[in-house]
């Protein structure tokens, strides 16, 4: 019965069916509010308001034929996009919107799980990295040289703000900081310098504009994705849909207040929380305009350490006065 | 230097209606200048030939079918035309016989469906008012 | 430790077939090399088998965004062999849509720029805005591009009282929509901060490397043929020669807007001055021999046509020297020294129109410094030649 349930977790509710359906939503939504923003129609006609367009993107993708170059590592460069989807659907597991009790730790939700969840979104950088260098040709070698530089950029920043709430929850334990902030609310604006730093280390992660350098299309050609076409591409597309919605769902777990009430009214937040953060993001995407790896570096070590250091004071000079 | 200098235009256009035409749903009028395919009025020609010495695609062909019943034959073929509508200012009738249309969803799937084909009898120039000069000669070049 | 990237032929970043090979040193550019032909489609050779009627939509459809110029530095040319002067109304119409052209190019040019700086909003709303000016221009001419609104002796169609008040009132809207543009360029950090510094050209390097249009007026060389060597009716129409000192990227968007208020000016003493009369006089058909020159201030720069008679209804010979080929050199120069990431930025900053420049290109041999052009037969067996020798390669490098 248990093995039954648990494969149930793992194929629909947090796992594969529901992570493919609601990324592609989270894409959706993204594609209309970036093209609504530019005085355009974003996806209409497939499905109602375009709904089904990434997904219809994804089932092309898998429809094409699939190169692989002579000198790439074929090893590596097969698995590398299987590996990717399944570090970032495993980062899911960790999200608290089912299946935990504060009270009990379990397997999705103990203490030090926000430092493990952290870890494996970060994996996706190297795999990145990986897959650029594994594909052997001048473009994807700059693109993965590109993807961690900025990662020099942006970790440290992201590391630090996500943090400042947990230290004023006083635990690492993501479903005791949504607790912690659900009964408190009015702590979250101190907060909120953090939740700026932490949108725009994101914005980061997921390499899009402002910070989409690795894999800048008028630059060089595909980045890290040049040499990957077919089912591997699709499962990379996938991978960035997926990250979205796990990072965005770790900002809403520690600086929105989580996901309370339940399974049913939790999705229900979990969905509008998210949402928010994807509009934020989707926003900081229309407004600017790609900058250079050196500016990147120099923004994140002038700007945004700095600011998260400071909100780290703020934090701990809060608790010492709140106590 | 401000940030973010652009939000306010972008938060505007969020409530907007967007800029696109959902074309083919929608379709945008043309203007009434604007040139599209070009026809024959065969009932006006008089087979000057000057719009098939200056198209610049050698886009219209005009040959003859019978010499005694002055029968000729026009073939336009839109799939070389470039529509400059030269022909249509070549054209030294009044009314003109060469006249171009709006039409330009003319795509097809093979370019033997383009050409526009019309029979016809050679027109009577109608006699013209002694006074004044016409423009149906002087444009002709003496080749 | 250096390795050769090749931008093109077919690269995102260009909108048409071009090769630069760019020597690399990690991020830094340290040469590159331009190689041109890949869109080469033997227009001059056209030109001396059609009439000088049909030779005018032959030269627009040189290029798609500059059509007008070719087709108008051609009419010049050819109206003075076929010594015909265009009446006055005729004159202001064609010029008139001549810089309806600038503002939609420059329009253009300002999206393609936020486009290749990654700044994909810009690149929606000023193309958005570009819509107002094509369909004045489709109201006027009858197509968005293409116009074809020339003809031997003047212009093909005159503009009545309801499109003139049209254009007057539209322009009110541009100015606005203009000056919001210039503020987004100048003040958007991130796209201020992807544009300055980089491609530098010093005055004298674009004066001695040939440097035509927007990109030496950014340099502070004041060139416009326009003031230099007045056409048409350029000499009565009041504007100034917009220059800017930074000798950057920056300073070529702050001139071509600085060219777009002008514009907008000079189209109102356009409309508000335009005399009455015929648009067009009749034309003969065959020129005299003799051979002319025409320049032309294209939004790109100084178009040279050449035209050369001799006596038939068929031009001898046509020769296009086109404002991105002047550039070609500077932006060699501009691009050692600068970023990998700037190079569509760069590349993009000259407002390259490629297929303008395809012409015949002299083949110079670099030991001996002869020049020879070499017919296309023998350059085919040249080619057989060697593929039939050589062995099957991998990796195969470009061996000029």
């Amino acid at each position: 019965m248990a093995t039954l349930k648990t494969i149930l977790y793992l194929l629909v509710y947090p796992g594969f069916i529901f992570l493919f359906v609601y990324s592609t939503l989270c894409e959706w939504f993204d594609r209309k509010v970036y093209a609504r923003l530019q005085n355009r129609m974003g996806p209409t006609h497939t499905g109602r308001f375009g709904v089904l367009q990434p997904v219809a993107d994804i089932v092309k993708l898998l429809a094409k034929e699939d190169v692989v170059p002579e000198r790439a590592d074929k090893t590596l460069f097969n698995a590398l996009p299987v590996f990717g989807l399944a570090v970032v659907s495993t980062a899911m597991l960790l999200m608290p919107v089912w299946h935990f009790d504060p009270a009990v730790p379990s397997f999705t939700s103990f203490p030090g799980d926000i430092i493990v969840l952290l870890y494996i979104l970060s994996l996706p950088t190297l795999i990145l990295f990986l897959a650029g260098w594994t594909s052997t040709s001048f473009f994807s070698t700059i693109g993965g040289a590109r993807v961690l530089t900025m990662m020099f950029g942006y970790e440290v920043p992201l590391f630090l703000s996500v943090l400042g709430p947990a230290i004023m929850a006083g635990s690492w334990r993501l479903a005791e900081i949504a607790h912690f902030f659900q009964h408190k609310p009015l702590l979250l604006l101190p907060n909120l310098l953090g939740f700026v730093i932490a949108v725009i280390c994101l914005q980061a992660k997921l390499e899009r504009t402002p910070f989409d350098i690795p894999h800048a299309e008028t630059e060089i050609v595909g980045g890290t994705f040049t040499e990957y076409s077919g089912k591997k591409l699709a499962l990379f597309r996938l991978m960035t849909d997926v990250e979205m919605v796990a990072g965005s769902g770790l900002l809403a777990a520690v600086f929105l207040g989580g996901f309370p009430g339940g399974l049913v009214l939790g999705l229900v937040w979990f969905v509008v929380k998210t949402l928010f953060i994807i509009f934020l993001l989707s926003l900081i995407r229309a407004m600017t305009s790609r900058i250079r790896i050196d500016q990147v570096v120099s923004f994140a070590w002038k700007y945004l350490a700095p600011l998260a250091v400071l909100q780290l004071f703020i934090v701990i000079l809060l608790k010492g006065f709140v106590k | 230097m401000r940030i973010a200098v652009f939000l306010p235009e972008l938060l505007r256009h969020l409530f907007k209606k967007p800029a696109t035409v959902d074309y083919p749903f929608k379709k945008l009028e043309v203007p009434p200048g604007f040139r599209g395919t070009p026809f024959l009025h065969p009932e006006l020609c008089i087979v000057c030939r000057a719009c098939e010495r200056d198209c610049p695609a050698e886009a219209i062909e005009i040959s003859t079918l019978n010499e005694a019943d002055k029968k000729f034959r026009m073939i336009i073929h839109n799939d070389r035309c470039i529509h400059c509508a030269q022909c249509v200012d070549s054209c030294p009738t009044t009314p003109k016989a060469m006249d171009i249309d709006r039409k330009f969803e003319i795509s097809a799937f093979s370019r033997w469906d383009l050409k526009e084909q019309w029979d016809f009898v050679k027109a009577v120039i109608k006699p013209k008012a002694p006074a004044g000069t016409s423009s149906a000669d002087s444009e002709r070049p003496t080749s | 430790m250096k390795f050769t990237i090749p931008i093109g032929p077919q690269h995102p970043a260009l909108k048409e077939p071009i090769s630069l090979r760019m020597t690399l040193e990690g991020e830094v550019i340290r040469d590159a090399d331009i190689r041109l032909g890949y869109n080469h489609r033997g227009l001059e050779k056209l030109a001396e088998s059609k009439t000088y009627l049909q030779n005018i939509y032959l030269t627009e459809r040189i290029c798609g965004i500059c059509s007008h110029s070719h087709s108008t530095c051609f009419v010049q040319a050819a109206e003075q062999l076929l010594e015909v002067e265009p009446p006055r109304r005729g004159v202001y119409l064609r010029y008139l849509v001549s810089e309806l052209e600038r503002v939609h190019s420059h329009l253009l040019w300002l999206g393609v720029a936020g486009h290749e700086a990654g700044f994909d909003s810009f690149f929606m709303y000023t193309w958005r805005d570009r819509e107002v000016v094509m369909d004045i221009l489709e109201r006027i001419s009858g197509n968005r591009v293409h116009y074809a609104i020339n003809t031997l002796g003047g212009v093909r169609r005159d503009i009545d009282e309801t499109q003139r008040r049209n254009i007057l009132d539209s322009l009110g809207l541009l100015r606005a929509r203009s000056e919001f543009y210039l503020k987004i360029g100048a003040n958007e950090p991130t796209f201020v901060a992807r544009l300055s510094g980089v491609g530098y050209l010093s005055k004298e390097q674009a004066v001695a490397l040939c440097a035509v249009g927007p990109t030496a007026r950014a340099s502070d060389v004041s060139r416009d043929v326009r003031k230099d060597d007045p056409y048409g009716m350029y000499a009565e129409v009041p504007f100034e020669v917009c220059t800017a000192q930074s000798c950057d990227v920056l300073g070529r968007t702050v001139v071509r807007v600085k060219e777009l208020m002008q514009s907008y000016n000079i189209i109102e003493f356009l409309l508000k001055n335009l005399p009455s009369g015929p648009v067009a006089v009749r034309s003969p058909r065959r020129a005299k021999p003799g051979e002319a020159v025409a320049r032309y201030e294209a939004p790109r720069g100084e178009n040279i046509h050449y035209l050369k008679s001799n006596g038939s209804d068929k031009p001898e010979r046509l020769k296009v020297r086109a404002p991105t080929l002047g550039n070609y050199a500077a932006t060699i120069e501009m691009l050692k020294s600068g970023f990998v990431a700037d190079i569509p930025l760069i590349f993009a900053a000259i407002d390259p129109c490629i297929c303008c420049a395809e012409r015949l290109v002299t083949l110079v041999n670099a030991r001996s410094g002869e020049e020879s052009t070499i017919p296309m037969s023998r350059l085919r067996a040249m080619a057989q030649e060697r593929f039939l020798k050589a062995p099957v390669q991998k990796d195969a490098v470009w061996p000029l």
